[in-house]
């Protein structure tokens, strides 16, 4: 491990990885502003699903649009490495704020992505190839501790193992759902699109898919696979962007994929590129070795250990609950748990209270058509929403309102039924990380981890 | 372990080149084709249905100018019943409030009820005051000419005096005919469409991305099942969907009141109809969502029933209800509201199939936003 740890490595594939990550994170911020979803999403709605213990975590009415001018200017400033270490401090909090501030938009690669910028705080990133090093003679280094690549490329493996172990089960692997349900939907693409009616192809395509996650880690890191793995990396999220709308994750997994490739091909990329903005070479291949200051190696170290203890034991929480997960979705997010489910809800809330005052609820006037879809079938959103409805109709003359859900949720293919039991008042239960017994039980198997 | 890998991207390309080798086309196959199915449901339902209701809406039309220029016994009872025979037509076609209908919104400015009285008799006084905002919709369409016609008076006598002798008859007469007129101009325009350029349209946008034909005539018409036949004809009225309070009031036709079972039964069968893509003229059926889901083999799993077969029981579960009714909504919420509550309940049950089991299994997306399928 000492020896390991004292192991030095070029910074080239660091700097490149900074570099690019953080201008897709630009182009992200800007997509989404360009899309206006900030005003969609964030400050449009009327009500907000934070995260459990994250209730401080909202939305800021139209100053949202400067939390997103922070995380887009930060992440310019991490990609060109000025201020390089405030920055990624910035562009880490302001995007992990904008993932917090609701539930509904939840997505593997957003929290991917903040992963990625904690480490990055972290990470010597800026020794070459940057701003900083450019100002700042002192900051150059050409070598930086070969672990410092390897937690990039090792949380890279674990998004895809995990991703991969968790089609381990009898939907995906036996029925070949959803991607049953999901690919005669796209059957109109132009040539291929006829193959998107056979059955095959969704078994071949569920197959191959979890052998690709569980692999391409491995094939990416091992020398003799990697030119294969990197053209399966490329193949295979361009047709996830073709088949499935998710936005820039395809492109982020491309471009963070070559953070595997050999220290040589970042550097002539570097080289090549100093050459159009004239850098000085000291900068684009700088001499000597980058060293934590002594204070600061020990706390490093600690946090990282932490980080990756963490981040292999999170996923496997669900073991912890009882029921199906797919179901109860009780330790579903956080866990690479990508494309796995077709799950469709229909929620209709009663609210009642002891004067006899009764009041059947029409969602869309409280929820977005997004957070409503979300909502109405995952029980803590559901237990959320309720929650708000009890304190809205406690303000508007409602004796200690009660409140009830009639739930109808289909989970890949199997007829809807209900959720959550319809007898029980939900303005009484609490949130909490405890399983949620009025979860209806799922009454069928999942075979599988 | 680099061949493993050689070998796995082959049978990827294998995998995509397989099926295009044979173009053998399989019934199956051409079950799942949507544009098939949209150029069967245009041409075959939604236009032939609005040619249909055209024909009827003439007729009233003609009627309503015959009781204008003079207004007696016979032409007011031709009026009514053209009026009534148009509104059962209207139940044909409402259902299909997507595209060119949802442009231009025409069920808000034909069957919005119940009609505002007050509003009614201001319009009459002002003939300048505009129809095109939302506060007019409650004074205009299928409800407000109900009103005009059976409500203005205790008896015929009563209503013809109204046309008659009253000192603001013209105006009435007036107002009748600005409501026609208005009509026909709506209905001009959506037809126009569905027979000009939207019909390739609607058939060339084959996807079921938010905005695509399937995508929003499966939101539109499943809305409409939900909150225009369940809750428009039976929640609201019987008190069902808020407070328990019956609003009898609040009934279809409430003037006429003995059509308002027919209009429901109307509306409900051409829902069940655009379901199994029965042609509007030979009622055979064609190819439609039902095909659709049968061609994707969407069914139960544990039971193996056709998930199309489950929403043709209910449907048939809640007609049951529906037919059992008497032929006055408004006397059955008066005197025996628990069965209009039993046919909501029925209806709810058809809903969530087609909210949830339809539209997951035909796989149609609602939001625009990313998504990684959790």
């Amino acid at each position: 491990m000492r020896a390991y740890l004292q192991k030095y490595t070029s910074a080239a594939p660091l700097a490149i990885f900074r570099a690019i990550f953080g201008l897709m994170l630009v182009i992200s911020t800007a997509r989404f502003l360009a899309l206006g979803w900030v005003k969609e999403l964030y400050i449009n709605p009327q009500f907000f699903f934070s995260f459990y213990g994250f209730g401080f975590v909202k939305p800021l009415g139209e100053w949202t649009y400067l939390l997103f001018a922070a995380c887009g200017i930060s992440a310019l400033l991490v990609a060109i490495g000025w201020y390089y270490r405030q920055a990624s401090i910035v562009l880490f909090l302001s995007f992990t704020y904008i993932e917090l501030m609701d539930k509904s938009t939840y997505l593997n690669h957003y929290y991917f992505v903040s992963l990625l910028c904690f480490l990055l705080i972290f990470l010597p990133a800026n020794t070459m190839f940057s701003v900083d090093a450019r100002r700042n003679e002192a900051m150059r280094a050409g070598e930086i501790p070969a672990w410092c690549i390897d937690c990039v490329r090792v949380l890279v493996c674990m998004l895809y193992f995990y991703a991969g172990i968790a089609k381990l089960n009898s939907d995906w692997f036996v029925e070949a759902l959803p991607l049953k349900i999901w690919l005669p939907a796209k059957n109109d693409t132009p040539l291929i699109g006829g193959l998107f009616n056979q059955l095959e192809t969704a078994y071949v395509f569920s197959w191959i898919g979890c052998i690709y996650d569980l692999s391409v880690g491995f094939m990416l890191w091992n020398r003799p696979t990697r030119p294969f793995a990197y053209a399966s990396v490329v193949v295979f999220h361009l047709l996830t962007s073709l088949l499935f709308p998710i936005g820039m994750f395809p492109y982020i997994m491309i471009v963070t994929a070559l953070i595997f490739f050999p220290a040589g091909f970042h550097q002539k990329l570097i080289s090549y590129i100093g050459r159009l903005f004239r850098l000085p070479t000291a900068v684009a291949k700088p001499a000597g070795r980058y060293q934590f200051p002594a204070m600061v190696r020990p706390v490093v170290y600690a946090v990282l250990a932490v980080f990756f203890v963490f981040q292999i034991l999170f996923p496997f929480r669900y073991l912890l609950y009882p029921g199906e997960l797919f179901w109860t979705e009780e330790g579903y997010r956080f866990s690479w748990r990508v494309m796995l489910m077709e799950k469709a809800g229909y929620t209709q809330f009663t609210v009642t209270d002891a004067n006899g005052k009764r009041q059947t609820i029409n969602n869309n006037d409280f929820l977005t058509r997004l957070q409503e879809k979300m909502m109405s079938t995952q029980p803590d959103m559901i237990l959320q929403y309720a929650h708000m409805l009890r304190d809205y109709y406690a303000s508007r003359g409602f004796v200690q309102p009660h409140v009830y859900v009639d739930s109808y949720v289909a989970l890949n293919g199997r007829t809807g039924k209900p959720l959550i039991a319809p007898d029980v008042d939900l303005a009484q239960q609490c949130d909490s990380f405890r399983h949620k017994s009025w979860i209806t039980p799922f009454n069928n198997e999942i075979k599988g981890l | 372990m680099k061949k493993y890998f050689a070998l796995l991207l082959t049978m990827l390309f294998l995998g995509c080149s397989g099926g295009s080798d044979k173009p053998d086309p399989q019934p199956t196959d051409e079950g799942k084709d949507r544009s098939v199915m949209l150029k069967a449901l245009a041409e075959n339902m939604i236009i032939p249905s609005y040619d249909q209701f055209k024909t009827k809406f003439d007729l009233m039309s003609e009627k309503s100018k015959a009781f204008a220029a003079k207004p007696d016994a016979q032409t007011l009872g031709a009026f009514r019943s053209a009026w009534a025979d148009a509104y059962v037509a209207w139940e044909r076609v409402e259902l299909f409030d997507f595209g060119p209908a949802e442009k231009q919104t025409i069920r808000n400015f034909f069957n919005i009820y119940p009609a505002s009285e007050a509003g009614i008799a201001a319009n009459i006084a002002d003939p300048t005051s505009s129809l095109e905002v939302p506060a007019s919709y409650a004074t205009q369409g299928f409800p407000a000419l109900d009103y005009l016609i059976n409500g203005l008076g205790a008896n015929d006598t009563a209503v013809l005096a109204q046309y008659t002798t009253d000192k603001d008859a013209a105006k009435k007469l007036a107002y009748i005919t600005r409501v026609v007129t208005r009509m026909e101009s709506l209905l001009g325009k959506v037809m126009g469409e569905w027979k000009g350029e939207y019909l390739n349209t609607f058939i060339s946008k084959t996807g079921l991305d938010i905005g695509s034909s399937t995508s929003l005539m499966v939101n539109g018409t499943v809305l409409h099942y939900e909150r225009y036949i369940r809750s428009g004809k039976f929640g609201i009225p019987s008190g069902a969907m808020a407070n328990g309070i019956a609003a009898p009031e609040k009934v279809e036709a409430f003037y006429k009141k003995d059509i308002s079972k027919t209009l429901a039964q109307t509306a409900h069968k051409a829902y069940v109809d655009f379901f199994n893509g029965r042609h509007a003229v030979t009622g055979e059926a064609g190819p439609g969502l039902k095909t659709y889901l049968d061609a994707l083999g969407a069914k139960d799993s544990s039971t193996g029933k056709l998930l199309s077969e489950s929403i043709n029981t209910q449907f048939q579960a809640a007609a049951a209800k529906l037919d059992a009714l008497k032929p006055s909504l408004y006397e059955e919420v008066k005197t025996n509201n628990q069965v209009m509550k039993d046919t909501y309940n029925e209806m709810q049950k058809a809903v969530r199939m087609l909210k949830v089991d339809m539209t997951s299994a035909m796989s149609i997306t609602i939001t625009y936003t990313d998504n990684d399928g959790d």
